[in-house]
């Protein structure tokens, strides 16, 4: 059963769903990612935490090449996101490749970003009908079923500003799970609700969590230990510590982990 | 003592005694198909004008600025002479009438509306900017995380929304633009201007004749203005923008008034 064939070595293996090698970036003269080195494999979640300005966000941003990387490789399902590589030389690859690679990864952001001129049926059903070409009825049917699945089907026709903030972050990721991505990115998905929204947010998340492969930067202790596989914990633009969410947080390594997480838990 | 001449004045001040005139019915009807189709191309132009100085390409953006610049920077009056005459007597283009059946564009307004087309665009291009500007980045994001090109994006998702922030400066635009394609009267366009001129040509009755011009134009604004109000509080009740001022205010507050460029 283990054994595989000898050809296979030479395959990328394909349980590898998100590769970043020596990943560095600059704002200017901040360097704020640092040999960021990470493999994320298929079905795993990934929670990345880490103080505010540790270059969390900026690395989530660069999986889906929202940000450009300065030097190192990131590669999801195998292929090189956002470049190609001539003669060991990043070059940016063309629009519509990039935009065909983030149709693969689906991202929350922190302040939702739905559509505001968009009914939340019509948020989800946009790319599935003008990116991915699919007929209209099948795209709202769904769309339903996804509005259906976050709770929200009875608010189908109301627009962002009808719904409140965990209502608007629901419709998000369904919206993001329309285009049936294989990765999910999470940018700080809670931070910008009041505290009695999150719940209903992280539930969604955690029943994901389950079927698909995450990566998800956020504070939610109590999600982080219900559904990561693994910890990443980041500061000042390095991975500083990595572990399983139990060694984590009841024995971190580090003294920055440690400090860190008694800020944050008291 | 001047003694008014009252006949001409109702005459030409009641449209269905000076409608009689071909001159004036022409000049009317050229005056607002002029508008609408100067605005219409100004719009278009001004649009990629805007995305031209948004542009990541320095090239792109150095010929936004520097449309811009000209077109704003010289007057409408002399770029339509430029335009009109200009060309005409290089013979690079010369404006000849186009006629569709019994339809005859003459080659003066075709150069008229272009001129004003290209010069609005310049103004548009401001305009638009900003409406594209005021939109939270975070939507541009948001499409491209969902495989959008930036065309796409900017198609379906920034301009639906910028439009919201553009059209009631653009209703301003126009009302403006109704005023101004009375400039193509030097270059003989048949435009309403130039009928009331023709005619006092004739008659030599400029008080009479200029009183009853102007208030045919302020008749067009006035009409324009209250679609316009309609148009931005249909707006505002869908999509939650602030309420617009009223019909009345927007006539007499003086805040769109605006002088020939």
């Amino acid at each position: 059963m283990s054994a595989a064939p000898a050809s296979a070595q030479a395959q990328p293996d394909a349980s590898i769903v998100v590769k970043a090698e020596k990943v560095n970036k600059h704002f200017g003269s901040l360097h704020v990612l640092k040999d960021i080195d990470l493999e994320v494999r298929k079905n795993e979640v990934v929670v990345i935490i880490g103080p505010s300005g540790s270059g969390k966000s900026t690395f989530l941003r660069c999986i889906n090449h929202l940000e450009k990387i300065n030097s190192g490789h990131i590669y999801v399902n195998g292929r090189l996101i956002g470049y190609l590589e001539r003669n060991g030389r990043l070059i940016e690859d063309s629009e519509k490749n990039i935009a065909r690679q983030r149709a693969e990864i689906g991202m929350v952001f922190q302040r939702f970003n739905l559509f505001p001129h968009l009914t939340a049926l019509e948020n989800i059903i946009e790319a599935p009908v003008r990116v991915r070409k699919i007929p209209q009825a099948q795209a709202v049917a769904e769309g339903e079923r996804l509005l259906t699945r976050v709770g929200l089907f009875d608010k189908r026709d109301k627009y962002p500003n009808q719904l409140s903030g965990g209502q608007q972050q629901r419709v998000a990721i369904a919206r993001a799970l329309a285009m049936k991505p294989g990765l999910m990115l999470f940018d700080e998905p809670t931070s910008a609700l009041d505290p009695e929204m999150i719940g209903e947010v992280l539930d969604v998340m955690q029943e994901l969590a389950h079927e698909m492969t995450m990566i998800v930067v956020s504070h939610e202790m109590g999600f982080a230990r219900a559904c990561a596989n693994r910890i990443v914990f980041v500061d000042e633009g390095r991975i500083v510590e990595e572990g399983t969410p139990d060694t984590f947080f009841t024995n971190p390594h580090g003294e920055r982990a440690r400090q860190f997480l008694s800020q944050i838990l008291h | 003592m001047y003694q008014f001449d009252w006949s001409i004045f109702w005459k030409y001040i009641w449209p269905p005694t000076a409608f009689q005139d071909p001159l004036i019915r022409t000049g009317f009807i050229v005056t607002i198909v002029a508008s609408v189709v100067a605005q219409t191309l100004g719009v278009v132009l001004g649009l990629f004008v805007a995305l031209g100085k948004m542009s990541k390409f320095p090239p792109f953006r150095a010929l936004g600025e520097a449309y811009v610049w000209y077109f704003r920077g010289t007057p409408l009056l002399v770029q339509m002479a430029l335009l009109f005459f200009g060309l005409g007597v290089t013979h690079i283009y010369d404006f000849p009438d186009i006629i569709w059946g019994t339809l005859t564009v003459k080659g003066a307004i075709q150069a008229g509306i272009l001129a004003l087309a290209i010069n609005e665009a310049a103004y548009m291009s401001e305009i638009i900017r900003a409406g594209i500007e005021a939109i939270d980045p975070g939507q541009m994001e948001a499409a491209k995380s969902l495989g959008m090109t930036y065309g796409l994006a900017m198609q379906r998702i920034i301009l639906p929304q910028a439009a919201k922030v553009i059209i009631p400066p653009l209703g301003n635009e126009f009302n403006s633009m109704m005023k101004t394609t009375s400039l193509m009267e030097f270059i003989s366009g048949t435009e309403l201007f130039f009928a009331f001129n023709q005619i006092n040509a004739r008659v030599f009755k400029p008080f009479e004749l200029f009183i009853a011009a102007s208030l045919y134009y302020l008749a067009l604004t006035t009409v324009w203005s209250i679609i316009q109000a309609r148009i931005e509080a249909g707006l505002g009740e869908r999509k939650g923008i602030e309420r617009t001022p009223g019909t009345l205010q927007r006539l007499f507050a003086g805040a769109n008034s605006k002088g020939v460029r």
